[in-house]
Parts: structure tokens; C-alpha cells; sequence
């Protein structure tokens, strides 16, 4: 008996094979359990994939209102450049200039990172180590660790300081509450 | 087993790593305020906490809001909360503080933390985690709180920077007008943008330098001198190979009249190319410090710093220190001017202060007038 190949029992499983084919396939499958096991495990999968998909939750509003402040601070600089202009300013790469291009980056950046942030850094070094990771910082050792999140701030609007007793300083500004949060694990 | 088998056995695998439970979180969070706290704690939520597998490893992410009323009589103006997991903590713990606050007696504002914890096995009972206040911080510089993490100390120093930094930009208001706040701010943003940043990781490991670093060479401190320091740096360095610095050791003298009992250094380095970043804060290592007028101490700390940019080593050369925070006996601090760090170029290499960063932040999302408002307040 000739059996169909992978790709086809995957689509039958999806019930994504088109009608010849898949009349083809239903008729195989009705008589040969081995096609139906592989049929049933690739339904599995797809079940499993399709938990695993879940898009993360996002802050919408947050993210509006980030994308918000930062037109707003394009434009006002971009207002400054003007007015340098218009009072007759050197031309070149004057300081408002160079203002504008790292606030466009950075809320480049900013969108970015928020839409797709970094995994944690996975730390080698034996004894306690403390360290910034991709969205908050921790205090680890072996396969324990215990971390400070800043959860729905990008990594670009966190200001990170070390202390060389052993301490991380992760300070930002909470988008909810509007306060600064300062986060600090340290070892004891 | 077949190559299909081995797919759908690491798919079930990694499907069931990724699955998400609810984590019962009733008795397991622990919030003590303290008897007489001038904070009371007026509503708490755990969100969607939850725990989950990670190869043999349990992960608990803990998002937690806390509503917290002033129920004293004086503003509040910085809260501190130490946060502990005994099961976890691993010789570590943790704070979550809220500087630059303006709580008015009866007012209530929220506290967010979100911690993240890793185990190798199941949780026992008790307490996962412990939340207590440590210092509460008032409009007069008074504070209140076991201050077992030196919360009154950090939270008067960011104090005593908001108000530095509050004066700098209502000097430029009065005189340049909104336009010229506006562009000060603007400054401020792109200053905060650009500044150069290395990833640090700190060890407390066993003082054994990897031979792949490199050989170990001392490097001697260079400092620059704030003539209104009550501390002046004599000399120091640090051990230094490859992207690695450890035991940084830094002879200062106290040049004032008074007695000293906290002092803290920044220290900046340099990559190859030249950059110059802030490495970490070095604080005096000793916590009984009790400097007199004219005498010396050294600063100094037994850790290791791994410098890396992208995930890669970056190998790190000179050492420059200045001081940053002096505490005195009878309890007062002194915090660099603006005026310190604007005529160092620290300025550039420093981060905002808290109070910097919270007036940006108001500029960026609701604008000048915003801004001219809330600097008004003080």
C-alpha cells in the first residue's frame, strides 16, 4: 500500500488539503491505522503550536500613548530646529539637529523593543551573580534566581546602574502609575 | 526514534513548558507595614500572576499592585519597600522604592511589583513572598522605617538631586521662558538617548581570574576633583584583565569640618577606542565608616565586574573616580552640583536623576505647559 507523505497527512490533519486530494486522503486513512496515528499526532502538535502561539498580551494604550510622546517630542524639536533657522543659526549638525535624529532612534527603538523584546541573558559564571537581563534584573545563582521586572517598559527607557557591592539599579518610569520605580536587587 | 517522532516529543515538551497556571498567591504574600506606619496599605491585587515550567525549573512570575494612603500629617516624598523570597533568595534580596513622590496627608497612590523567581522544585508552605516597608521619606528630609536597606539615606540623596535639578530647570524657565525649557529638556532626552552604556554583570565568586581574560595588570585611578567635595580622592586602583575589574581600592580624605560615616565614589572606565562609561557606584564597603575631619579611609570593594556590549566582551583600560554621595555623622548628605557635573563632561555620562528623568517624562507625553505647570508646584 502506498502511503501519503508527511506534508499531506500535516494538511489533512489541519483539514487544509484541497478536495481531490483530500478525498484521496480520507479513503487512504479509512483503512490504514498507521496514517491515522501519524494524522492523530500531528493534530496534537497543532494543538500544542496553536497554545504556544497566543500573541502576548499588548498594552495598546500604552504603546499609543508612547508613539503619542514621541511625535510630540519630534515635533517640538522639530519646532526648535526651526527657530534656530529662523534666527539665522550656523548651518551644519547644530545641537538641536542631532537632538532630532536620537529622538526619532530612540523612539525607534523604543517601538521596537516593545514589540519584540530580547530574551534574558543566561548567566555561565558560578558563585552569585547580579545583572540586567532583558526586562528586568536579578540575582542568581545555579538554577535559582530571583528578579525585578519592569514589565511593559522597553529596555531603552530603563536607566541601569551598578554597585560594586554587589547591586543592580533598574530605574524607570511606570507608564500606569507615571512614577519613577526604582528596582534594586543586590547580594547580601 | 523516527525524525517526526522526535519533533512532536520535543513539541509536547515545549508546549508543556510554556503552559501557564494560576498561582494560588492567598497566604503566600506576606505585606507588613509596621506598627505606627505613616503608610497603610488600602487595597492589593495580584493581577495575573502565574507559574510555569521551564525545563526542570519552576518559574513564578508575581505581578503584584499595591494602593498605599498617607495617614500621616506631612507630604510624603519617597517610599521604599524590601522585597524577599526566603524560599529563593539565594544571599540576594530585593527593594522596589518610589522617589520623587508629592503624597498630601489622606492621599493614596499605587505600588507596582512585578518579581520573577526560579526554583528547582515545587513550592513548600508559607510565605513565597515578603513585602516590608523600609523607609518612608517626608517633605523635611525626615524618614520613617526600619531602614535595614539604607532606604533613608538613597531616598534623602535622590531627594536632595530632585531639588538640585527642579532649581536648574525653574532657573531656565525664569529665564529663558518656556521655549528655552523646552529646549532644555529636549537636551536632556537626546543627552539621556546617547549616553554610552555597557552591560555589567557583578560577581561574588571566588577571587579566581579566568586565564582566558588575559593577564591581571593593576590599573591607578584618576580623579576628578569637585572643589566643594567634603571628600577628597587620593589615590586607588583596581585589578583589571580583559573585559573583567575586581577589588577597586580607593584612599580618600576628609577635607571638611565634619565627621563623615558614608562615602560612595562612581567610577568611570574606558574601552579600547577611548569611550568612557560609568562602570558602577563604589560605596565604602565598611558600614560602621566613622571618618574625622582631616583623616583617611579607603573605599573599597572585594567583587568583579564582566563588562560586555551586545553580548560580547569589551575589553575595559584606565580608571576614573569621582565622589558622588558623603554622608555625614549627624546625618546630613552632599550630592555633586550641577555645576560639578556639568564641568566634569559627567554630565553626558551619568544617568538623569529620578527626578530628570520624571520631568522628561512629562514633557514627552503631556507637553511644555504640563511641565511649566508641575515645576510650579515648588
Amino acid at each position: 500500500m502506498k502511503h501519503p507523505n508527511q506534508a499531506t497527512l500535516a494538511l489533512h490533519a489541519g483539514g487544509d488539503l484541497g478536495a481531490i486530494s483530500g478525498w484521496r486522503t480520507r479513503r487512504h486513512v479509512a483503512r490504514c491505522a498507521d496514517c491515522r496515528a501519524e494524522i492523530a499526532r500531528f493534530a496534537e502538535c497543532r494543538q500544542i503550536v496553536s497554545s504556544l502561539d497566543d500573541a502576548p498580551e499588548m498594552h495598546w494604550n500604552r504603546l499609543a500613548a508612547e508613539m503619542k510622546a514621541n511625535i510630540r517630542l519630534g515635533l517640538a524639536a522639530g519646532e526648535c530646529v526651526g527657530a534656530d533657522e529662523a534666527a539665522g543659526a550656523r548651518p551644519g549638525w547644530s545641537l538641536a539637529r542631532v537632538s532630532v535624529a536620537l529622538a526619532g532612534v530612540t523612539a525607534l527603538l523604543a517601538v521596537g523593543l516593545l514589540l519584540e523584546r530580547p530574551g534574558p541573558n543566561v548567566a555561565r559564571e558560578t558563585g552569585v551573580v547580579v545583572q540586567a537581563t532583558g526586562d528586568g534584573i536579578q540575582v542568581r545563582q545555579g538554577g535559582q534566581s530571583m528578579g525585578l521586572m519592569h514589565s511593559g517598559t522597553s529596555r531603552d527607557a530603563v536607566t541601569y546602574q551598578v554597585g560594586a557591592q554587589g547591586s543592580v539599579e533598574a530605574r524607570y518610569v511606570d507608564a500606569e502609575t507615571g512614577y519613577v520605580t526604582v528596582n534594586t536587587v543586590d547580594v547580601e | 526514534m523516527s525524525n517526526k517522532r522526535q519533533i512532536a516529543v520535543l513539541a509536547l515538551l515545549g508546549a508543556g513548558a510554556a503552559l501557564a497556571q494560576d498561582v494560588p498567591l492567598e497566604g503566600r504574600v506576606s505585606i507588613n507595614l509596621g506598627k505606627n506606619s505613616p503608610v497603610a496599605l488600602a487595597g492589593m491585587s495580584t493581577g495575573d500572576s502565574h507559574s510555569s515550567s521551564r525545563g526542570a525549573a519552576l518559574v513564578l512570575d508575581l505581578h503584584m499592585s499595591l494602593m498605599l494612603r498617607n495617614t500621616g500629617s506631612s507630604r510624603i516624598h519617597g517610599v521604599a519597600l524590601r522585597v524577599v523570597s526566603q524560599e529563593v533568595t539565594v544571599g540576594g534580596k530585593g527593594s522596589v522604592s518610589i522617589p520623587s513622590l508629592n503624597i498630601g496627608p489622606g492621599e493614596s497612590f499605587p505600588v507596582r511589583i512585578d518579581m520573577q523567581l526560579m526554583r528547582p522544585t515545587q513550592a513548600v508552605g508559607g510565605p513565597l513572598v515578603d513585602v516590608n516597608l523600609d523607609g518612608v521619606l517626608f517633605e523635611d528630609l525626615s524618614c520613617y522605617g526600619p531602614d535595614r536597606l539604607n532606604s533613608c539615606r538613597t531616598m534623602t540623596a535622590w531627594e536632595m538631586e530632585a531639588q538640585r535639578d527642579r532649581e536648574h530647570f525653574k532657573r531656565i524657565l525664569a529665564q529663558a521662558g518656556p521655549n528655552g525649557l523646552r529646549r532644555a529638556m529636549i537636551e536632556s532626552l537626546a543627552r539621556q538617548a546617547a549616553r554610552p552604556q555597557l552591560d555589567v554583570r557583578v560577581l561574588r565568586a571566588p577571587a579566581v581570574t579566568s586565564a582566558a581574560l588575559g593577564p591581571i595588570r593593576t590599573e591607578q585611578f584618576a580623579f576628578l576633583e569637585f572643589p566643594d567635595s567634603p571628600v577628597e580622592p587620593l589615590h586607588g586602583w583596581a585589578q583589571v584583565a580583559g573585559n573583567e575589574a575586581r577589588a577597586p581600592r580607593v584612599e580618600v580624605r576628609n577635607r571638611s569640618a565634619e565627621a563623615i560615616k558614608y562615602v560612595e565614589l562612581g567610577w568611570l572606565v574606558s574601552d579600547p577606542g577611548g569611550r568612557q562609561y560609568l562602570a558602577a557606584s563604589l560605596p565604602a564597603a565598611d558600614p560602621t565608616l566613622y571618618l574625622p575631619a582631616g583623616m583617611t579611609a579607603h573605599v573599597e570593594q572585594d567583587t568583579a565586574l564582566r563588562f560586555t556590549r551586545d553580548g560580547q566582551p569589551v575589553g575595559i583600560q584606565g580608571a576614573v573616580g569621582f565622589v558622588s554621595r558623603v554622608q555625614f555623622s549627624n546625618g546630613k548628605l552632599w550630592v555633586p552640583s550641577r555645576a560639578d557635573l556639568e564641568r566634569g563632561a559627567l554630565v553626558k555620562l551619568l544617568p538623569a536623576s529620578a527626578e530628570e528623568q520624571r520631568l522628561g517624562d512629562m514633557y514627552r507625553k503631556r507637553g511644555i505647559d504640563a511641565l511649566v505647570r508641575e515645576l510650579g508646584k515648588y
